[in-house]
């Protein structure tokens, strides 16, 4: 018996070598080994200035990142189940408007919404002169004062509760039209089910949704050094950029991983092992409860002033500066720096479409263990911040430049020695870790959707794997190949942290101007940028929106 | 013999229990067989351990004393030269009629693929529809584009796995005919698997009945079932 297991393992494996496990390996490799990296590097000698920060700045750092990620983890599900039971259940004035509107505050980096908002309600903001002006009222400035731990949290809440109101929208509709007819024949008001049959359901859902955000909220950078809030992501640039201190940036990047692995378990524990998947029976729709009067009116104003908040004011801000800004800041110094964005952001996601397609037909394709784990780790790079990627990446090439400098000397003798860590191939190469997981979920389920039949048929039809990649697979899942890259683009165009620590001297892309237009207290000139990365981040959002809307009905 | 197999174990990984324990066979050129059992009888399986979509814990299978697999080969699906239709059909949608049966038949020349899609359009009777693709046609429509598909190549062996579970009573009993005679016109060798004991009683030359993996009857159709 033992014997003939191994028989038929050997056999499998020799099966299943071919250029697609090849390939899968030498990708997954890349990927992983500069984050190990990290990992075998926390335990190096300590420094002067690891030893500082452990002694003055670690507790402010774990205590402000907590702070932040537990309020804004409770308001964003506070926030998101509400506004998801509101929708799913009740009929008001503009309920399908706002249904899709409510998902758009994720369109707006947070980082943008940061210092938008700033410039919004400072002392010269459009808020305070009108009532300055106005009406003669001047406000305490401690009221005002964003710029905060609160004001991060205030934020992140606006800007990240799309999360949880989606996934848990769209898990009510799915799950429960008949369960909450049952319990309304029961005789329990709509409150009542809401606590007592739809909470406890969508448990699974909402923590799903909660731990999205809170990645986001670990993973940012802009918001909280713009507020000037130090948290673990600021304390890792603060050690790279003002110390120059890689092994006190390593011991940090590490700590943080561990947090992030800390939530992601403590996600699946909450979990209970329950995915939120659904029923594949159709699911009939929620007959709405249609409001009227105060309850209307409250239903309504609710979801019209989260909606206000989130999207349309910070919005209406950045187009009022934009076209007070927009001859100063389009110059060919701006073409240029789109051109940046666009071609950094379109090289990386062909790469992660392509690493994703290879990775996921093979582990489609083999049923060995060895696939199933190379697929896991493909996407582990989705939940590790930026800042942790980036001093990875930094490490690593540096590694790689030394080791190459004979062959850079070779070539041409006055050759410098970091040669790699210094072009935009880092930081593309970092942009690949970060996404692949997009790009690789989107192709995934696309070959899940198509299933094994027409591959099986192509083989017994005289093609051999590769043949059938090319002639059958490809062409089934453009979709969501098409998917897939749209994503990743969309999320490198946005993406600050990795592009701040990784770009070469001198190279700006829109997320990065933005930015320093801001921190340069050029609040309006950051107006521009932000307001093109916001309306390519709407056709993600409507993407997502759409493909979700379709599998509803 | 046409094909032989010997002795074929299987099992699907993480499980204790064989799905097809010790299973032999052996069909004449040109012969129809056809396997029958209830679901989970491991009929489908056996199919799909002649295509080569899975791999045997132990066993020979030979087809025109070419060996497929032993203890120390295995030859890929697409190298094997057997025609299989699947029981949902499995056709390309994002290929015409035309599209779909060219695709098994890259190693001809594009004048002769042409001229075998002709032939086995013409087979079928379906040359009109050349152009349709395969949401635009009725089951018993695609069917049959499955099989002229398998069958353009000339397989050694045709495999087909629950050829009618698609069809409606009537279609079925029609097509059953249909294709009874054109498997014999063209003289293919061919295992189909069915529950459904009528089928096998109209079709099959000869009858193997499974349960649990197991071989517990065969021999000619009206012997068999009786």
């Amino acid at each position: 018996m033992i014997k003939e297991c191994l028989v038929i393992r050997i056999r499998e494996l020799k099966l299943n070598t071919n250029i697609w496990a090849m390939l899968s390996m030498v990708s997954i490799l890349f990927i992983t080994l500069p984050n190990l990296n990290i990992l075998s590097n926390v335990f190096n000698e300590p420094n002067e200035n690891w030893l500082h920060i452990k002694e003055f700045l670690l507790k402010e750092y774990v205590i402000n990142t907590l702070i932040i990620v537990i309020f804004t983890g409770f308001f964003t599900v506070v926030i998101g189940t509400s506004l998801a039971w509101i929708i799913s259940i009740y009929d008001f004035p503009l309920r399908s408007f706002l249904k899709w509107g409510l998902i758009l505050p994720l369109a707006i980096p947070p980082y943008i919404a940061a210092y938008t908002y700033t410039g919004l309600i400072n002392y010269t903001g459009l808020i305070q002169s009108t009532l300055r002006n106005k009406f003669n009222i001047s406000v305490n400035q401690s009221y005002t004062d964003i710029m905060s731990i609160e004001g991060s949290i205030f934020i992140f809440t606006m800007f990240l509760f799309p999360y949880v109101y989606t996934i848990t929208r769209a898990f009510i509709a799915k799950q429960s039209a008949s369960l909450i007819e049952t319990a309304r024949v029961l005789g329990r008001s709509p409150l009542a089910i809401f606590w007592f049959v739809i909470l406890p359901l969508s448990r699974a859902a909402i923590i799903g949704g909660t731990s999205l955000v809170i990645l986001e909220v670990i993973n940012d950078y802009g918001v909280v050094q713009y507020f000037g809030v130090t948290t673990f992501s600021t304390a890792i640039f603060k050690a790279w950029f003002s110390l120059s201190d890689v092994d006190t940036a390593i011991k940090l990047a590490g700590i943080l991983m561990v947090i992030v692995f800390g939530i992601l378990l403590l996600e699946k524990i909450l979990r209970g092992g329950k995915k939120y998947s659904y029923t594949t029976t159709k699911v009939r729709p929620i007959t709405r409860i249609k409001l009227s009067g105060l309850k209307s009116a409250l239903a309504f104003g609710y979801s019209a002033i989260i909606f206000g908040l989130g999207f349309l004011i910070p919005s209406f801000q950045l187009i009022h500066w934009a076209i007070i800004t927009y001859n100063k800041v389009f110059d060919a110094a701006f073409l240029q720096l789109m051109l940046n964005s666009l071609l950094t952001a379109s090289v990386a996601s062909a790469l992660i479409i392509t690493i994703a397609l290879i990775i996921a037909n093979y582990s489609r394709i083999s049923h060995s263990i060895i696939s199933k784990i190379i697929a896991r780790l493909t996407v582990m790079g989705y939940s590790i911040p930026g800042a942790v990627i980036a001093i990875g990446v930094i490490v690593f090439f540096i590694a790689i430049d030394n080791n190459l400098f004979w062959l850079y000397k070779w070539v041409k003798e006055d050759s410098v020695k970091l040669v790699l860590s210094t072009s935009v191939f880092m930081l593309i190469f970092a942009y690949v870790i970060r996404f692949i997981g997009i790009g690789f979920n989107s192709v995934e389920s696309g070959f899940e959707k198509v299933g094994k039949k027409f591959f099986e048929a192509s083989r017994t039809l005289g093609m051999s794997v590769t043949q059938t990649f090319f002639k059958v697979d490809v062409g089934m899942i453009a979709p969501a190949i098409l998917t897939g890259f749209i994503l990743a683009f969309v999320d490198i165009m946005k993406e600050l942290p990795l592009t701040l620590i990784l770009r070469p001297f001198n190279f700006e892309t829109l997320a990065t101007k933005a930015y320093q237009y801001a921190v340069d207290e050029l609040i309006q000139e950051a107006s521009i940028p932000s307001l093109i990365i916001i309306s390519i981040s709407f056709i993600s959002v409507y993407l997502f929106h759409r493909v979700a809307d379709r599998e509803e009905n | 013999m046409y094909v032989e197999i010997v002795g074929l174990n299987f099992r699907y990984r993480k499980s204790h229990d064989k799905i097809i324990k010790n299973f032999s066979l052996e069909i004449s050129s040109g012969e129809i067989i056809s396997v029958i059992g209830e679901s989970g009888s491991g009929k489908s399986t056996i199919l799909r351990l002649i295509a080569g979509l899975e791999i045997p814990e132990s066993g020979i299978i030979k087809v025109k004393n070419r060996i497929m697999v032993d203890e120390t080969t295995f030859i890929n699906p697409e190298k094997r030269g057997i025609g299989m239709v699947f029981q949902d059909y499995a056709l390309f949608p994002h290929k015409t009629v035309e599209g779909n049966i060219r695709f098994g038949l890259n190693a001809l020349s594009s004048q002769k693929q042409k001229i075998r899609v002709e032939e086995v359009l013409h087979l079928v009777n379906l040359t009109a529809y050349k152009k349709r693709y395969p949401y635009e046609l009725s089951g018993g429509q695609q069917q049959r584009v499955a099989l002229a598909r398998a069958l353009a190549a000339k397989p050694a062996l045709l495999l087909m796995d629950e050829p009618f579970s698609n069809l409606d009573r009537e279609l079925q009993n029609k097509i059953r005919d249909e294709l009874k005679i054109l498997i014999k016109q063209t003289n293919t060798t061919t295992i189909f698997v069915t529950h459904d004991r009528e089928d096998a009683k109209a079709l099959a030359d000869r009858i193997i009945i499974l349960n649990k993996g197991e071989v517990v009857k065969t021999g000619e159709a009206k012997v068999a079932l009786a």
